[in-house]
């Protein structure tokens, strides 16, 4: 069962690869990575037609806990390349 | 096609940059870019891989209730996608050239089975071709998606059918979308559990991640869908041409997403798989390179084989034949060729100069290719075609003497050379012109000739421009149709990439409002579809003619026509080493046919155009008076300026007009020194006394190709064959110093003095791109000066075979107009009398035969030079005056097929049915649409019919009769019974008869006369709406009431006029164009046509930010400009534009022939620099409603509103804020500026069409007649 949640979420990572990150006030240990891909917006709706790089959407689903004994949960998180800003998506517990 | 973005060549260059050994071209459903690719590898100096990317044909569901599983007996097993999906194949390298042989033959075959357009292969398929080919199965593959929609039992299956057949293995692609890896790695699994190969590519579509959305835009526009999350489901921009490292990671990746579970785990050991996936891809890359000169048959030639013994002895069998046919076999005296020419040279040796020429074709080892053309020549004369040749094959002897030519290349001084030299490598290109209307016959006939493994058409790239980028992407962004087509619309001709500099330079886009936020985003997309290719269509004239292999070399595909069509285009298939012969359909070959035919078919003389003689002076004379309307190459208003001032005399100066009437010798002036040398105000003069035997024929001025060639092999003594080589580098600013050091430094060492090397060099320099190959222009000569002879006697055939075929730049109307002028009287549609085609009719001499002309009675010319002399007045006087052949008693009838949406069933059943009785017996017999019949009343089709004594019926009646018979049965019914009683009585033929009630049983219901008839202005409006041509009467006589309260100066009087002196002036539009002038300025150049004759106009920049929008978007214009009279640098006319010409380059000009000083006399060319323009219609409605006055301070206003464009003009007379300075300009070496909107054309209202409203309505005319009409029919 997953839920959505779309919140902003701090992420400390490595080469782009997410490592801890902290939502509601916890912080998360990614365990492994299960899938990560890429995702182009629907830049044909968005009015910025100055830029030419085509807006992407980077999504990762890991395993992570909020600590040692906590067993871990799916998590996918979504950072948007054009601003570098992070997002948790949804969970599955 | 459509569906990848970036180049080979680019491809290559990444690809080497990132060191990559070797790089594999796949092109969806064919091998289009094959020979561009072998070029852009070789160049970058890494190994060639060829394949293609083919559609998998639909199977069948397969009998899956067979198999155990439950689930599969369910349902028939439905893959996740609806397609059959797409597999790779590539061309092995290892067996030698069987690969590529393999590959091509198996492209063919997939065009040739199923639709055409809808190519796709089928395991069954590959099995026949499948020596030296691997399939590759990737995750679009029926294995891939069975893989995906994990359903191993599928894919196990889906292999298996590949496996039996063909080698096999597995494609890993990973594009990082969501699921990507996993199920790249699915596959891996796939393929090591099964044991076939695996191999990792990226399915490279694009050059940069950039480009992906470009890839969308495509994506959306093949499938024809808007843009949106459904159709690009998971579609991310990665599938780029990554590196070598990048491609590592993403094996690690798809190792080790499947099996590990986070970073520490799989360390160690995912490496293992990784790496092997990245050793097998590049084990099969090593097994797949071709070499581009084994398998693809670059770098050699491949000429059909010809039958019997030695090609190179028939050849000069045949040529010593043609000796003695073309009287050529004893040497000649040296004869001067035109007394027009004194200094002119001698004629050459005819055996002389044949075994100079077999010697350089034995050499290149082409003697079978000439045999080949010869042979297509007469193939395609044998079916009574028309066949003349083109380009600078006219200066071989050998194609003369073998029939390929009919063109003495003594007799006209050309050179081989300039043709075929020594050293060439790539193979001479010998052009044919055939009738356009039997193109695709002669096509035909070539290729049944030589077999479909020997010969095919040449392929041709359509490219996205401007329009059709806009198009695509607004469709793909979603825009409503509508409005894509008028944003699509306002472009011209241009490329795409231009499109946001157009919008910003071209002041009728800056009018447009296009230039908004919303839409920058659209251009910047469709901008980057620029070049990319966007479907195959044949070529307009490339044949490929090959040895018996072509099938092993080249993939082909089925054209719409059925003529199989190669998938290489022109620059492809020379490259490839195969004869390209570019068989172009003319439409002037068609109509002068179509002209000769109904000679024949009227008088029943046989005219054999071919062997007219070459100076009949009458011809001349008529070309030198500029009426040289519809004759091919001397028809356009510059062309007509032109021959006044040359007033040629033979072929040869016809040639001469030929060659300067370019772009080039234009603008750098060539054409006034020459000019004044023949009409000896200046005496000809020569840099060096040994130059005047090359230079003697144009006085010095270096006009033609040959003569450039002469120049240098007089100069150096190096020969033609390196003198040619030298010409072709001097069109390459950097190549032209090597070229200029070894020329300066030869001819100094043959004794001459420094500065007469300089002056020619500078000479040659400045040549440059300019001058035209003689051979050529002689090849345009002759059907020149044919088509000119065939107007001068034999009009009425002449204009209708113009009609008919349509050959010249001109609309219709303007041809008629023309008719008309020369006493040929025009006739409307009529059902009896018209064919499909314009026909010629015997009519009666006109009533006014007497009187000087219809219409006004013109004097002649008061007193003035000849070429001035009112054509109208000419027309006839003069004629008679001469007593040529009368001609008055021909008229033109114009055929069915100018009615608007006639089809051509309908032509057909309506010829086939003639005669006709009445309205009821055409309705009946003919069975035409209702539209068709009403417009056919409309003009005056039946008029004949019920033409006689007694009451008529006026087309108001008819068209409510048509009403009737369409109507609904029960009032039919009525008719019918009346009908019967009346037929018995005696209907016949209307003209027989003589009864203006035919017996078709209307008169009692509609009787005649009931109904008004037409008035004049409606007829006319008719006539233009529905043939586009206005028959009876000259639209601009509907206005003359306004022209002449505005006191509008008429084309007839315009020669009257003191040279800038500011006047009105009027007509319809007859052309725009664009042209290419030395300033580098863009300057549109219009034509109207007042009914007295064309009024050229000139609209230079500083003007067109007022005017450019209302000159292409309006039909009907009203100029005001100053008078330009020709000779006259256009600066010194008004002050209103920047010289045009006035800054002509003076460089290397002055060396040969100086300066001219006055220009030459000319007569007609009368032009006018306009500065304001308005729409005329659109006054005369101002001035019907609200009086002349109204119309003044309209036109004071400076801007009137006319359709669509409001923009005020900021400030009458002044030049816009941000007007055109900034417009770059594309600067040639020789000083030749180019404006990078020349020749772009217009954009939109074509000067052919009318619009629909023409003037405004006068009450109680037209509006609702029509409706009357139907109202009283029911």
């Amino acid at each position: 069962m997953s839920r959505m949640y779309s919140e902003p979420i701090e992420v400390r990572d490595q080469d782009g690869r997410p490592l801890r990150f902290v939502w509601r006030g916890r912080l998360y240990t990614v365990r492994g990575v299960l899938e990560h891909w890429v995702v182009s917006r629907e830049w044909w709706q968005r009015n910025n037609p100055d830029t030419d790089v085509p807006a992407e959407r980077e999504f990762w689903r890991v395993e992570a806990s909020p600590g040692k004994d906590v067993p871990p949960a799916v998590y996918e998180l979504r950072r948007d390349v054009e601003t570098g800003d992070w997002l948790l998506v949804r969970v599955w517990d | 096609m459509r569906y990848g973005t970036a180049s080979p060549g680019a491809l290559a260059v990444r690809a080497a940059e990132s060191g990559m050994p070797a790089l594999a071209l796949t092109d969806r459903d064919g091998l289009y870019g094959a020979v561009k690719h072998a070029g852009a590898c070789g160049h970058e100096g890494i190994e060639l891989i060829l394949g293609a990317d083919l559609a998998l044909r639909e199977v069948p569901p397969r009998p899956s209730r067979l198999q155990p599983r439950d689930r599969a007996a369910t349902g028939p097993p439905r893959l996740a996608n609806e397609t059959a999906g797409r597999v790779t194949l590539l061309a092995c390298g290892e067996r030698g050239r069987k690969g590529w042989a393999s590959l091509c033959r198996l492209v063919s075959a997939v065009h040739q089975s199923g639709e055409r357009g809808v190519p796709a292969v089928s395991p069954d398929l590959v099995a026949d071709y499948a020596e030296g080919l691997i399939v590759l199965l990737g995750p679009a593959s029926d294995v891939g998606q069975a893989v995906a929609a994990r359903r191993p039992d599928l894919a196990v299956a889906a292999l298996a059918r590949w496996r039996d057949r063909a080698e096999t293995v597995i494609e890993i692609v990973d594009h990082h979308g969501p699921g990507d890896t996993h199920n790249a790695a699915r596959m891996l699994r796939f393929a090591r559990e099964a044991g076939i190969p695996a191999v990792l590519t990226n399915a490279v579509r694009y050059l940069d991640s950039a480009d992906g959305p470009v890839a969308q835009v495509l994506d959306a526009a093949r499938q024809l869908t808007p843009l949106g999350p459904r159709h690009l489901a998971g579609r991310n921009a990665q599938a780029y041409l990554k590196s070598t490292e990048q491609m590592a990671r993403v094996a690690a990746r798809i190792c080790g997403s499947g099996s590990c579970r986070g970073p520490r785990a799989c360390a160690g050991r995912c490496d293992d798989p990784a790496h092997q996936l990245l050793d097998a891809t590049a084990a099969l890359a090593r097994r797949c390179v071709l070499d581009k000169a084994r398998d693809l048959g670059i770098g050699t030639k491949h000429l059909p084989e010809v039958s019997g013994e030695d090609a190179f002895a028939q050849l000069r069998q045949r040529c010593e034949e043609g000796l003695l046919r073309r009287g050529l076999a004893h040497p000649q005296a040296p004869r001067a060729k035109s007394r027009w020419h004194p200094w002119h040279g001698h004629r050459e040796n005819a055996a002389d100069r044949l075994s100079r020429e077999l010697a350089i074709i034995a050499k290149a080892g082409l003697a079978s290719y000439f045999l080949t053309v010869a042979d297509v020549a007469s193939l395609i004369r044998d079916r009574g075609i028309r066949c003349a040749i083109r380009g600078s094959g006219a200066g071989s002897l050998v194609n003369y003497l073998i029939g390929i030519s009919g063109i003495d290349p003594l007799e006209h001084d050309l050179i081989m050379e300039r043709f075929l030299s020594e050293g060439r490598k790539d193979l001479p290109d010998i052009d044919l012109d055939v009738e356009s209307a039997r193109r695709i016959e002669a096509y035909r006939a070539i290729i049944e000739r030589y077999g479909e493994e020997r010969c095919g058409c040449v392929s041709m790239m359509e490219t996205y421009r401007a329009r059709s980028a806009i198009r695509d992407t607004a469709a793909a962004l979603g825009l409503p149709p509508h409005e894509i087509d008028v944003i699509a619309k306002a472009f011209g001709h241009i490329r795409a990439r231009g499109i946001r500099g157009a919008l910003a330079d071209l002041p009728e886009l800056r009018a447009s409002n296009l230039a908004i936020p919303q839409l920058t985003s659209l251009f910047r997309i469709a901008e980057r579809l620029d070049g990319l290719p966007r479907h195959i269509a044949m070529h307009p004239c490339g044949i490929v003619l090959s040895s018996g292999t072509l099938l092993d070399r080249v993939p082909v595909e089925r054209s719409a026509e059925g003529l199989p069509l190669c998938q290489y285009d022109m620059d492809d298939v020379e490259a490839a080493g195969m004869i390209k012969l570019d068989v172009l359909g003319v439409r002037m070959q068609s109509a002068m046919t179509y002209a000769l035919a109904e000679i024949e078919r009227t008088r029943g003389e046989r005219v054999d155009i071919d062997t007219i003689s070459p100076d009949d002076e009458p011809t001349f004379e008529m070309i030198r008076s500029g009426r040289t309307l519809g004759c091919f190459q001397i028809e356009s208003p510059g062309q007509r300026e032109l021959v006044t001032r040359l007033e040629p005399r033979d072929i040869g100066d016809l040639i001469v007009d030929i060659s300067l009437f370019r772009p080039g010798p234009v603008n750098s002036d060539m054409i006034t020194p020459y000019l004044d040398i023949k009409h000896h105000r200046r005496p000809a003069c020569y840099p060096h006394e040994d130059l005047a035997g090359p230079l003697g024929e144009t006085g010095g001025v270096v006009i033609f190709h040959e003569q450039v060639l002469r120049v240098i092999d007089v100069m150096t003594d190096c020969g033609l064959s390196y003198a040619e080589r030298l010409r072709r580098q001097l069109s390459d600013e950097s190549a032209r110093a090597t070229v200029r050091q070894w020329f300066c430094g030869a001819a100094l060492g043959r004794g001459y003095d420094d500065t007469i090397v300089e002056r020619v060099w500078d000479v040659l320099e400045a040549f440059g791109g300019f001058g035209f190959c003689k051979a050529h222009a002689a090849a345009f000569a002759i059907p020149t000066y044919q088509s000119a002879w065939l107007k001068r006697h034999y009009p009425a055939a002449f204009y209708a075979g113009v009609l008919a075929h349509d050959p010249g730049m001109y609309p219709k109307r303007v041809i008629t107009g023309d008719a008309r002028l020369s006493g040929i009287p025009v006739l409307t549609v009529d059902v009896n009398a018209s064919a499909g085609d314009w026909q010629v009719e015997r009519v009666p001499p006109p009533p006014g035969a007497m009187r000087d002309g219809p219409g006004e009675g013109l004097g002649p010319g008061t007193g003035r030079r000849k070429a001035l002399r009112d054509r109208r007045g000419e027309g006839l006087r003069d004629r008679r005056r001469r007593g040529l052949r009368d001609r008055r008693g021909e008229g033109l009838r114009t055929g069915l097929r100018e009615v608007k949406g006639i089809s051509n069933a309908e032509v057909a059943r309506i010829v086939a049915g003639r005669p006709y009785t009445s309205l009821r017996d055409f309705w009946q017999r003919a069975r035409v649409s209702r539209p068709v019949a009403e417009r056919l009343v409309l003009v005056g089709a039946f008029d004949l019919l019920y033409a006689g004594p007694g009451r008529q019926p006026t087309r108001r009646d008819l068209l409510a009769r048509v009403g009737v018979l369409a109507g609904p049965p029960a009032a039919r019914r009525d008719i019918d019974q009346l009908a019967l009683d009346l037929d018995g009585g005696g209907g016949g033929l209307a003209k027989g008869g003589g009864a203006g009630n035919v017996g078709d049983g209307f008169a009692t219901l509609v009787p005649a006369g009931e109904l008004p008839e037409l008035s004049a202005a409606e007829r006319v409006e008719a006539e233009l709406e529905i043939l586009g041509i206005d028959i009876s009467e000259h639209v601009i006589s509907f206005y003359e009431k306004i022209l002449g309260a505005l006191g509008v100066v008429r084309a007839r009087n315009l020669h009257r006029c003191r040279s800038g002196a500011s006047v009105l002036v009027a007509g319809v539009k007859t052309s725009t164009q664009t042209p290419a002038v030395k300033s580098g300025q863009r300057i549109i150049f219009a034509t109207l046509d007042d009914a007295t004759g064309p009024v050229n106009l000139a609209f230079f920049e500083s003007v067109q930010e007022r005017c450019a929008a209302r000159v292409f978007g309006s039909w009907l214009l009203l100029v005001r400009g100053r008078v330009r009279r020709p000779g006259q640098r256009s600066s010194s006319g008004s002050g209103q534009q920047p010289g045009a010409g006035g800054q002509a380059g003076t460089r290397g000009r002055g060396g040969m022939a100086g300066r001219g000083s006055a220009a030459g006399q000319g007569g007609l060319a009368v032009s006018v620099n306009a500065a304001e323009c308005w729409d005329l219609a659109v006054l005369e409605e101002i001035r019907h409603s609200r009086g002349i006055r109204a119309v003044h301070a309209a036109m004071a206003a400076g801007d009137v509103p006319g359709k669509g464009i409001a923009a005020a003009a900021p400030g009458a007379g002044q030049p816009a804020a941000g007007s055109p300075a900034a417009v770059s300009k594309i600067v040639y070496s020789t000083g030749f500026t180019l404006s990078p909107y020349a020749e772009t054309g217009s954009s939109g209202g074509a000067a052919k069409d009318p619009p629909r409203k023409l003037w405004h309505a006068s009450p109680g005319s037209s509006g609702d007649w029509m409706a009357t009409g139907r109202e009283r029919a029911d």
